[in-house]
């Protein structure tokens, strides 16, 4: 009896936006007459801080002050549609909405600068809340002055609008195939996970985990690793711990209450080490793909592969619970092998489970 | 019954039995306590009676008849947030903010108790019972010990800084 | 000065540090009615009986709703995009799954509601319940559906294809098949703030609808088909929730509490238990993937071949979309040449799964990548160099025929590698995302080129 230690990894994908697309978001930008910024924006910020990158995204993409930037999501009356906050979309889609409608608010504070500056608009940037002349920085005009001579002078509310929005990507349902690509932006992720199994108890540990993610760009990499420390903290829930059904496909025993449930505590954590690569993506806002959703995608097979490292077995029912790895080290099941085939869990699989052989799933034509 | 909460004294009108997490929310309207699962398992309810962390939502108001509340609303002030409040809102140990509450009361009460700083096996302790969904728990732990340390800044002055250069090459790339 | 790239603070982060931040729980509108259901107490059943008025003559009860009350019923969450629904908000004849909401009361207090939710005269039939997927197209299985145990519109297809090359000859070619079982569970999502919603009737006819939604413009769209009504007399406010992790774009309150208000004509609020929120809302799926890949003694990846069953629970919900994003990522991050997928949303007598984070591939990521050790470990080669030698690189073809413009899997899985201290050999150090140069472009793939051409595209 004793603690064996072992090492898995996994490499994953994921798509950035709903599956074959056709998922809009909108979104409307106005100045005050004093140069600063509201954003309207329908994303729902469930707490991955879309609020927080927007702004980022808006602030850099006109050139004014971080803190000029308001953002409000709070109802449909003011803000245009955004699809929701699910597929990874916030940041790639909701962010470039609010980026392209920046940037044509930027173009309407270049024409007026232009005209108070008596400089072509090309010829003009913004930088740190003011227009300036590109080769001469002395001939300048705030935003704020811009916003104001807009304002009471040339009759004009400052705003932009835009809609980010990839057509919908059709499916030839017969070989699954597409004319266009039904994603917006593919993320990448690897995870390296060491853990320790008790061959008694049949308890995994999980020690480390180190986590490298392309993210295209990080708009903010502080709530990359928030993003990052979270998923990973998931994914060690789905390998480990929780399950709504702790007898699936039994229904028995489900528990109602919270402390009958195993979500991953404070005594769970394992030490985090986050790496995080810039791959840019050609459309993205500032280069960005997305992260939030695959980043508790790597930890479970990860940890799996890790349990087979430590003590030779595999265990390919989620969680990994005591019971599993127990029964899993009971039966040292090898795999069968029939001529090339090499055939594991024969156990688990339609064609032994079901009352004709699992004839409806696998008889479909070819 | 009385209590006094934030400060402040108030008659208390609700049933004996009723939990004191509801009589915050619904008769004194002091939301920051949660009804996250009202089986005292996730903590995101509690607060401080007489400078102990409790779980609002198991505790009869009866059972605190005269005592002194504190919730989070009691800790610090947007203008001026406590060194834990700093903490978590510096190194982003809060994501969507639910557990928020019942994590700082705890961890408020942690340090006040040690008076000074606190070890990392002394937070998963000491907050072992707070059930957080989002952050992974790291940044949490990391606000906890600085804020033992005073390791915070002031928060009015926004971390601006020039935007980093991808950390590593990658081949192959169309950008 | 960028904000781009800045380590900046939550925007909203002083809200929430000092218990300032309103969430939907927090919302206090005077004179609001709170609301209960009665939901199933069987996993399948046929509803005999449904009698509300005794509850609805009960003190302090305002409002009481069934399927009678709602001017259309049934309305599925994907009908946008040519899901035709199956999905009643109130069960009508049969209840398909434990704690289906039959039927909502809105009353003074919570204790009234919960009283009056007892008292609601309802009886019921029992029928046998299917839990189990892989029996599901069994002759002997219970049926739970008219369009029976899956779901059928893929095209004239019942389940999800994909077809890439020519699967039979790789799996003639290959040296060794590897084959394996993998059975992803459902989890809670579990958010700290379970389900909650206040709808307020405005004097202009509006309801103003205080929303945890995670998709605000979907929730109102869902709520208008509901009631049949133009999106103008509708108002969501919310953007600030309490966790949702895909839970929460199932449109679980908001409707039922917006037919309650203009019933009760007061201001309504539904917050679930934990009880509900465990038990009633619905939860990430549990899926069934077998996995055979055809591989060679030097590691290419010739073929996979895939069935993969997603139990769906009682409805549709957002399965069928999870389910072919699914198909679509079932290569992973490699190129695999010769592909045969075929997919199936199961339905079962249990709470309707839904999405949740990763939505689809969270289940095939795991198969796979537990897979390819398995793999790698038949033909006896580092797990490493089976990875880096089959990754996606710059104009590689996914499964379904994109080309690929940016891929990452080589500079992430090198990067892990080295961060952990793995010495692998020169030739994978040196590998990037850059298309493969001669000397490692695979003999099998320009033969299969060839083959494919030569079968007018290997269908």
């Amino acid at each position: 009896m004793a603690k064996h230690r072992g090492r898995g990894f996994a490499t994953i994908e994921y798509p950035t936006g709903m599956n074959q697309n056709g998922d809009p978001s909108q979104a409307w930008i106005k100045l005050k007459p004093d140069g600063r910024v509201d954003v309207f924006s329908g994303t729902v910020d469930i707490g991955q801080g879309s609020k927080t990158v927007h702004t980022q995204i808006v602030a850099d993409t006109l050139g004014v002050p971080y803190d000029w930037v308001t953002m409000d999501n709070t109802n449909t009356d003011s803000s245009a549609v955004c699809t929701g906050t699910f597929a990874s979309r916030g940041t790639f889609i909701g962010g470039n909405a609010v980026r392209l409608a920046a940037e044509r608010v930027r173009e309407r504070i270049l024409d007026i600068a232009s005209k108070e500056l008596e400089i072509d608009p090309s010829d003009l940037e913004i930088a740190d809340g003011e227009v300036l002349a590109k080769g001469s920085p002395q001939k300048k005009i705030g935003v704020a002055d811009v916003a104001g001579a807009a304002t009471y002078n040339y009759g004009e509310l400052i705003s932009g609008s835009s809609t980010a929005l990839k057509p919908f990507a059709d499916v030839d349902d017969a070989t699954g195939q597409v004319e266009i690509e039904p994603h917006s932006a593919i993320s990448y992720a690897a995870c390296v996970a060491d853990v320790e199994v008790d061959d008694e108890t049949g308890e995994v540990t999980v020690l480390k985990m180190v986590q490298v993610y392309d993210v295209g760009r990080a708009i903010n990499p502080l709530l990359v690793e928030g993003q990052i420390e979270g998923g990973a903290i998931m994914g060690l829930g789905l390998g480990l711990l929780e399950n709504s059904y702790p007898y699936y496909p039994s229904v028995d025993h489900r528990g109602g209450e919270f402390g009958a449930y195993l979500g991953p505590a404070f005594a769970d954590l394992p030490e985090l080490d986050n790496v995080i690569i810039e791959n840019p993506s050609a459309d993205g806002p500032f280069g960005a793909k997305a992260i939030g959703e695959m980043a508790n995608n790597a930890q479970p097979p990860a940890i799996a592969n890790a349990i087979h490292d430590a003590v030779g077995v595999w265990v390919t029912e989620m969680p990994a619970t005591p019971d599993r790895v127990l029964a899993a080290l009971k039966a040292k099941a090898e795999p069968r092998r029939d001529g090339k085939r090499v055939i594991f869990d024969e156990q688990l699989s339609v064609r032994t489970v079901s009352s004709n052989g699992g004839e409806g799933y696998w008889g479909v034509e070819p | 019954m009385r209590l006094t909460v934030n400060g402040i004294e108030s008659e208390i009108s609700s049933p004996p039995l009723t939990p004191l997490l509801h009589v915050l929310r619904d008769e004194l309207d002091v939301t920051s306590p949660k009804a996250g699962c009202q089986q005292g398992g996730c903590g995101t309810c509690t607060v401080l009676v007489d400078g102990e962390p409790r779980r609002s939502c198991l505790t009869p108001v009866a059972a605190v008849d005269g005592a002194s509340i504190t919730t989070l609303e009691g800790v610090g002030e947007p203008e001026r947030l406590s060194p834990v409040q700093a903490a978590f809102y510096e190194k982003y140990a809060a994501q969507c903010g639910f557990c928020t509450p019942g994590m700082i009361m705890a961890a408020t009460a942690l340090i006040d108790r040690k008076g000074g700083p606190v070890e990392r096996d002394e937070v998963l302790e000491a907050l072992g019972g707070h059930y957080c969904r989002c952050t992974g728990y790291v940044k949490i732990v990391d606000a906890v010990m600085a804020a033992s340390r005073g390791e915070v800044g002031d928060v009015q002055d926004l971390p601006v800084s020039e935007a980093g250069e991808p950390s590593v090459e990658v081949h192959g790339s169309p950008a | 000065m960028k904000a781009v790239g800045a380590r900046l603070p939550r925007y909203d982060g002083v809200g929430h540090v000092t218990g300032r931040t309103r969430f939907v729980d927090d919302v206090r509108v005077g004179k609001t009615l709170w609301v209960k259901a009665l939901r199933s107490p069987h996993h399948h059943a046929a509803i005999t009986r449904l009698d509300v008025s005794k509850a609805a003559a009960m003190p302090g009860v305002h409002a009481i709703v069934t399927h009678e009350d709602i001017p259309r019923n049934v309305y599925g969450h994907l009908e946008a995009l040519g899901v035709p629904g199956d999905e009643p908000l109130l069960a009508a004849e049969d209840v398909r799954y434990l704690g289906q909401p039959i039927a909502a009361v809105a009353a003074e207090s919570e204790a009234a509601a919960q009283a009056a939710v007892e008292a609601i005269e309802v009886s019921y039939e029992e029928k046998p319940a299917l839990f189990d997927i892989r029996k599901a197209l069994d002759p002997d299985a219970p049926q739970i559906h008219h369009w029976g145990n899956v779901y059928p519109h893929y095209g004239s297809y019942n389940h999800r294809r994909v077809r890439k090359g020519n699967i039979d000859w790789a799996f003639e070619k290959a040296d060794v098949i590897v084959e394996g079982v993998y059975r992803p569970q459902a989890i809670e999502q579990l958010p700290l703030e379970t389900q909650v919603c206040t709808v307020v009737p405005e004097p202009d006819g509006r309801l103003t609808v205080y929303s945890c939604t995670q998709a605000m413009y979907f929730s109102m769209g869902v709520v208008a088909a509901h009631l049949q009504w133009p999106l103008n007399r509708l108002k969501f406010v919310g953007g600030t929730v309490g966790g949702g992790f895909g839970g929460k774009v199932d449109t679980a309150t908001d409707t039922i509490c917006c037919l309650l208000a203009l019933k009760a004509r007061r201001p309504v609020k539904w917050r679930w238990t934990r009880e509900e929120e465990m038990l009633c809302s619905s939860t990430r799926a549990p899926w069934h993937i077998e996995l055979a890949d055809a591989v060679t003694s030097d590691g290419w990846i010739l073929g996979r071949r895939t069935l993969t069953i997603h139990d769906a629970g009682a409805y549709a919900r957002f399965s069928p979309y999870g389910l072919t994003k699914h198909a679509f990522h079932h290569s992973g991050a490699y190129t695999i040449p010769n592909l045969r997928f075929d997919g199936f949303v199961a339905f079962t007598n249990r709470v309707p799964t839904t999405a949740m984070r990763g939505f689809g591939v969270t289940s095939v990521s795991f198969a796979v990548e537990t897979h390819l050790n398995r793999v790698a470990e038949a033909i006896g080669m580092d797990p490493w160099e089976l990875r880096l030698k089959n990754a996606n690189r710059v104009g590689d073809t996914t499964g379904n025929g994109v080309t690929l413009k940016d891929p990452s899997t080589v500079p992430v899985t090198l990067a892990a590698a080295e961060r952990v201290g793995i010495e692998l050999p020169a030739e994978y150090r040196a590998m990037t995302s850059d298309p493969r140069g001669g000397d490692l472009l695979p003999e099998h793939l320009a033969a299969q080129q060839n083959l494919s051409e030569l079968n007018g595209g290997g269908h």
